[in-house]
């Protein structure tokens, strides 16, 4: 049998394995700590991205479920916590009209 | 010190006038109203202020890591933003330093009020925050308070404005938690800059959008302390099919 149109791409890692190594590196920095604390006044936790990286590579290796299913929660936990308020405004579908428009250089009060 | 991101706003509509201008902000940029190409004068220097805000402006836009990554995030979403169309070099009053002019789609430079190329860096990226929200949201800045607060608290935030050395050069010496102090404080003063609302007012809507807006990282989804986490960002943004498609 034929794949149907539209059928399913192989399921990756959201993100590439050195994306996670170096997300952590990062994570781990000195520079990155200080500014943490600078604006939310804890301190850091990166193992995260540790246990991302490791799954990652398991997942590189031996295609595990368990591997996959660790990254796709760890992943969804980052989105949700990025959504945790509601916004305050509505998301636009497409651009403003008048973006492109040129430019009115009459005065105002012209017609 | 200087105050960025003063939120303008459009009065008229086919000639027709509800409030002043003074209401929206824009006697802050009197040149806004006037015909747009007054010739100079003859004995005018070469290398006037407008020369060197222009020149900054685009050393800014092809140099910051910032502005760069703002761009590109908007050119994606259909609003590419050209030079000579949606920024403008002015004269402005007091000490306000830019604004973004929702009617024109336009980010205005205080040319008399700018003259590092470090300030001019952070003047742009600010604005191209107030840029790219108008871009991607329907963003009621002449008559919802709540949005306009919620613009400059991302703004203030994510722009560099509170980062800790600039705070320090303005003699804030806070650590802990200080950046949101910082964004808390400028977004309410942009806020008061241009409407006229009370201290009170302004604080309640900046203290109701704070939880929501201070946590709206969009485009860079972290707040970029370096032009490495701008790297960093700019990244995920080229990831984000990936990414979205393998959750």
């Amino acid at each position: 049998m034929t794949a149907a149109a539209g059928a399913a791409v192989a399921w990756r890692p959201p993100r590439s394995c050195e994306d996670y190594w170096s997300e952590w590196k990062h994570c781990k920095s000195l520079w990155n700590r200080f500014h943490h604390y600078y604006a939310f006044g804890t301190s850091l936790t990166c193992r995260q991205w540790k246990a991302d990286y490791e799954a990652c590579r398991e997942w590189e290796k031996e295609s595990s479920a368990e591997a996959k299913e660790l990254l796709q929660q760890s992943e969804r936990a980052r989105v949700a916590e990025q959504n945790k308020f509601a916004p305050v405004w509505q998301l636009r579908q497409k651009p403003p009209d008048d973006w492109y428009l040129p430019l009115d250089h009459s005065k105002p009060q012209d017609s | 010190s200087s105050r960025t991101g003063v939120k303008e706003d459009t009065v008229s509509h086919r000639g027709e006038q509800q409030r002043s201008d003074e209401d929206y902000g824009y006697g802050l940029f009197p040149k806004r109203k006037e015909a747009k190409y007054k010739k100079g004068s003859v004995g005018e220097s070469l290398f006037t202020f407008h020369n060197k805000c222009q020149l900054m402006l685009h050393f800014a836009l092809e140099t910051s890591p910032y502005a760069k990554f703002l761009l590109g995030v908007m050119k994606q979403s259909g609003c590419t933003a050209y030079q000579d169309r949606h920024f403008s070099c002015e004269d402005c009053d007091g000490t306000v330093s830019g604004g973004f002019d929702a009617a024109t789609s336009q980010i205005v430079l205080c040319q008399n009020n700018v003259h590092r190329q470090s300030h001019m860096n952070r003047v742009v990226t600010h604005e191209l925050i107030h840029a790219f929200d108008h871009c991607r949201a329907h963003v009621d800045w002449f008559n919802n308070l709540k949005h306009l607060a919620c613009s400059e608290i991302r703004a203030a935030n994510l722009s560099g404005d509170c980062s800790f050395g600039n705070e320090l050069s303005r003699f804030n010496f806070g650590f802990k938690r200080h950046h949101q102090e910082c964004v808390r404080d400028r977004a309410l003063r942009s806020v008061l800059a241009v409407r006229k609302v009370t201290p009170e007012e302004a604080k309640k809507v900046v203290d109701e959008v704070f939880d929501s807006c201070f946590n709206d990282l969009a485009p860079f989804g972290r707040i970029p302390h370096s032009k490495n986490d701008v790297k960093f960002a700019s990244r995920d943004f080229q990831n984000r099919d990936r990414y979205y498609g393998n959750l």
